[in-house]
């Protein structure tokens, strides 16, 4: 699929919807940053410093996430209140084209968030080299899988007055429950898999496994790669192109 | 050219929004008049390839909607009712969006949407948010697409709606500086007299006349239309009021019995089919 990408689109979209946000609307940046930001506090405070290598781990994976299925409201807001997707429609454009464009530009947009917490895991030493690689390598899996979630509830929603509210609902219950600011021992076992429905789930826990902070779980890379593979196919079926 | 035979859609909410239309369209400026719901976003939609049709088919220089429309993506631009740039966006931004996803590089965007910008006199938003303009020149920035496009087949749905009129007279005069063929939806009759070679009446989803506005208006010549409780004879009633269409000489004769009297438009177009036209 990637080879039939209008990667000269993508890009552009990128930059002008992504990183013009941030240039012109910083305290949207800020908002995005606040609430992991917040929680990092939290558990430093009620731990006594003790869990805040947890914390900031989780804190690369909820900005991601929550920046991907905060999209949800620009997608549906694009499509039903500006019309723009529909602009797009009648061109050589391919919905894998719009959606890879939207994401990217929410990667560059949670990019400030992404650096503030690489500050913060040197300060803490929190890395470990395999524990960097996987946490880039998990950060874009996860990017993918919660932006098709983002394009199927998007889809899904009639009216832009409701998709806000859900995008909000969903951005804190799929960043927050999952073992993103503890450690994933504190889950039994059966709950580890149905929170993976939330792909942050499996994310968190590779990335607490090969950091070094919890025994690794190798299998949730194949859960990882199921939630990228079903949630993003979904997306591309039911993402409204050409409407019938 | 654009060919239709005996298009239908029905919405999955049971909504027939097109009920068989049989047109062929060559034309440089064609305008679809209707009122709201009659079908003319649909037809357009369909024709810019997207939305579906439920049956029927609808050719474009001899390429078929559903089965050839990446071709005709290539060659046609369609700017959606109401759309709205991206707030945060610039004008030059937006276009260079647009144009790098119909293909163009960087280098040939940023030319194309220059020279547009200039003939439609908006270069200096350039680079203002889009939020910060006025809606006469939102649309224009959709226009300047259109223009930057070099497209051969521009459609344009309702592209003055909610605008003031200084803004409406804006964006016609924007809109007369593209040089692709035109299909445009309105329901503002003077739109389509302004802006048209042809006129299609659409109401119901059907297709009730086709012409140039003189060839529509001839039935019309030297007439005027009286509205009135209680005229004689009536051409037609709408709810109360009785309409007849007389001669300029008598109209005086009606005005002296408290009816009242009317400049014939296109309006009358509908009228006469019986189909209400919103003020």
């Amino acid at each position: 699929m990637v080879w039939k990408l209008n990667l000269r689109f993508v890009f552009t979209f990128a930059w002008f919807y992504g990183f013009r946000t941030i240039s012109r609307g910083p305290s949207y940046l800020i908002a995005n940053i606040s609430t992991p930001l917040t929680l990092l506090f939290l558990v430093f405070m009620l731990s006594h410093g003790e869990l805040v290598k947890y914390a900031i781990a989780g804190g690369f994976l909820t900005v991601i996430a929550s920046v991907a299925l905060q999209s949800s409201g620009d997608a549906a807001f694009m499509r039903i209140q500006l019309r723009i997707q529909e602009l797009f429609v009648a061109t050589s454009v391919s919905s894998s084209d719009y959606m890879v464009g939207l994401t990217m530009s929410e990667l560059v947009f949670s990019s400030p968030g992404i650096i503030l917490y690489a500050a913060l895991g040197i300060i803490f030493h929190v890395f470990t080299p395999v524990g960097v690689l996987v946490i880039i390598a998990t950060m874009i899996l996860l990017l993918v899988a919660t932006s098709g979630l983002s394009f199927i509830i998007s889809s899904s929603i009639a009216h832009v007055r409701n998709i806000w509210g859900i995008a909000g609902i969903l951005s804190i219950v799929m960043t927050i429950i999952p073992p993103t600011f503890y450690p994933y021992t504190y889950l039994p076992g059966w709950l580890q898999y149905v929170l993976s429905l939330s792909p942050v789930t499996p994310a968190a826990i590779l990335v607490q496994g090969y950091l070094g902070l919890s025994p690794v779980q190798p299998v949730m890379w194949l859960i990882l790669l199921l939630d990228v593979f079903a949630y993003f196919t979904v997306a591309k079926v039911v993402t409204k192109w050409r409407e019938n | 050219m654009i060919e239709i035979s005996n298009l239908k859609k029905v919405y999955k909410n049971g909504f027939q929004a097109l009920s068989g239309i049989d047109l062929t369209l060559r034309d440089r400026v064609t305008s679809i008049i209707g009122r709201n719901g009659a079908g003319k976003t649909t037809l357009v939609r369909i024709l810019s390839t997207q939305l579906s049709p439920t049956s029927g088919r609808a050719m474009i220089n001899g390429l078929d909607v559903m089965d050839d429309a990446d071709r005709i993506r290539k060659f046609i631009v369609s700017i959606p009712q109401e759309a709205s740039p991206v707030g945060i966006m610039t004008p030059a931004e937006m276009i260079k969006l647009y144009l790098v996803g119909r293909g163009l590089s960087l280098h040939d965007a940023d030319t194309e949407l220059r020279k547009a910008m200039e003939e439609l006199d908006i270069m200096s938003f350039r680079n203002t948010p889009t939020d910060l303009l006025s809606g006469g020149t939102k649309r224009k920035v959709f226009v300047a697409m259109a223009i930057a496009s070099n497209a051969d087949l521009i459609f344009l749905d309702e592209p003055t709606t909610g605008l003031d009129p200084i803004s409406r007279m804006e964006v016609w005069s924007a809109i007369r500086k593209i040089e692709g063929d035109i299909v445009l939806t309105t329901h503002y009759m003077e739109e389509a007299r302004e802006l048209s070679d042809m006129v299609v009446l659409v109401e119901a989803g059907k297709v009730l006349e086709k012409g140039t506005v003189d060839e529509l208006m001839k039935r019309f010549r030297g007439k005027i239309r009286v509205e009135g409780p209680n005229l004689m004879e009536p051409d037609l009633k709408i709810g109360s009021t009785s309409i007849k269409y007389v001669n300029m000489e008598s109209a005086q004769k009606y005005v002296e019995a408290g009816n009242m009297v009317r400049q014939v438009s296109l309006d009358d177009l509908f009228i006469l089919h019986g189909v209400e036209i919103e003020p």
